[in-house]
């Protein structure tokens, strides 16, 4: 990973057309912004990672699951 | 019509009927085309299928079914994703995820996005969502009574 030392107003271009600004740090706290095409997603991590970790678990159901849950919400269970 | 072997049997399917990500998902994002199975007993659960990797299937719902106020919009990036205009129709469905525990949860973080009209879907990420990812399906019981106050 690349690691670079940067004070607040300072930035970093990521390619030609992304750009990171450091905008402010109060204590364990850092404030950054991106400048990125509209095209370019950008996500907070912890987001994007728990999305991706959800799909990852969805895939493991079988049939039995599908009646449960049908059961789960039908009117006439109790 | 062409076939797939999955996990649940070989399933055939007509090739214009495909349901195309065009940016996969967040965890399969090599996986573009899905086949949309709907489920046997009519039930607000059905299923989408890879057509390229047999394995991978996910239970999707609609939302509002359990939480009638959830609304997605897509802003106009996601438009162009899905190829469709502002004015046309576009769904928000939820990934629904049964752990082992058997415990169900719809990912409202992470809605997909529909949009009927060039059958294209995308998943995004909400930023500033109240909604998890990890949401609780409420209960029969919940849900009807919310039916019976707006009915």
């Amino acid at each position: 990973m690349l690691v670079l030392t940067r004070k607040p107003g300072q930035g970093i271009m990521i390619g030609d057309d992304v750009r990171i600004t450091l905008v402010d740090v109060k204590g364990d706290t850092v404030r950054i912004g991106i400048d990125a095409p509209r095209a370019t997603r950008v996500y907070r991590q912890e987001l994007y990672e728990a999305v991706r970790q959800e799909n990852r678990d969805a895939v493991s159901w079988d049939f039995s699951d599908l009646e449960a849950l049908d059961k789960h919400v039908s009117k006439e269970s109790k | 019509m062409e076939s797939i072997t999955t996990r649940f049997g070989i399933v055939e399917y007509d090739p214009a009927q495909v349901l195309l990500f065009p940016d996969g998902l967040p965890g399969f994002e090599v996986l573009r085309r899905f086949l949309v199975m709907p489920n046997p007993t009519g039930g607000p659960f059905f299923w989408i299928q890879s057509v390229e990797e047999g394995d991978v299937a996910l239970i999707l719902t609609d939302p509002t079914n359990f939480f009638p106020e959830y609304a997605v919009r897509p802003d106009t990036e996601e438009l162009a994703g899905l190829n469709i205009g502002e004015e046309d129709d576009c769904h928000a469905l939820s990934v629904v995820t049964v752990r082992e525990d058997k415990s169900v949860t719809l990912n409202l973080a992470g809605p997909i996005l529909f949009a009927p009209k060039t059958n294209r879907a995308i998943q995004v990420v909400l930023q500033n969502s109240r909604y998890s990812s990890r949401e609780p399906l409420p209960r029969a019981e919940n849900t009807q009574d919310r039916q019976a106050v707006e009915g």
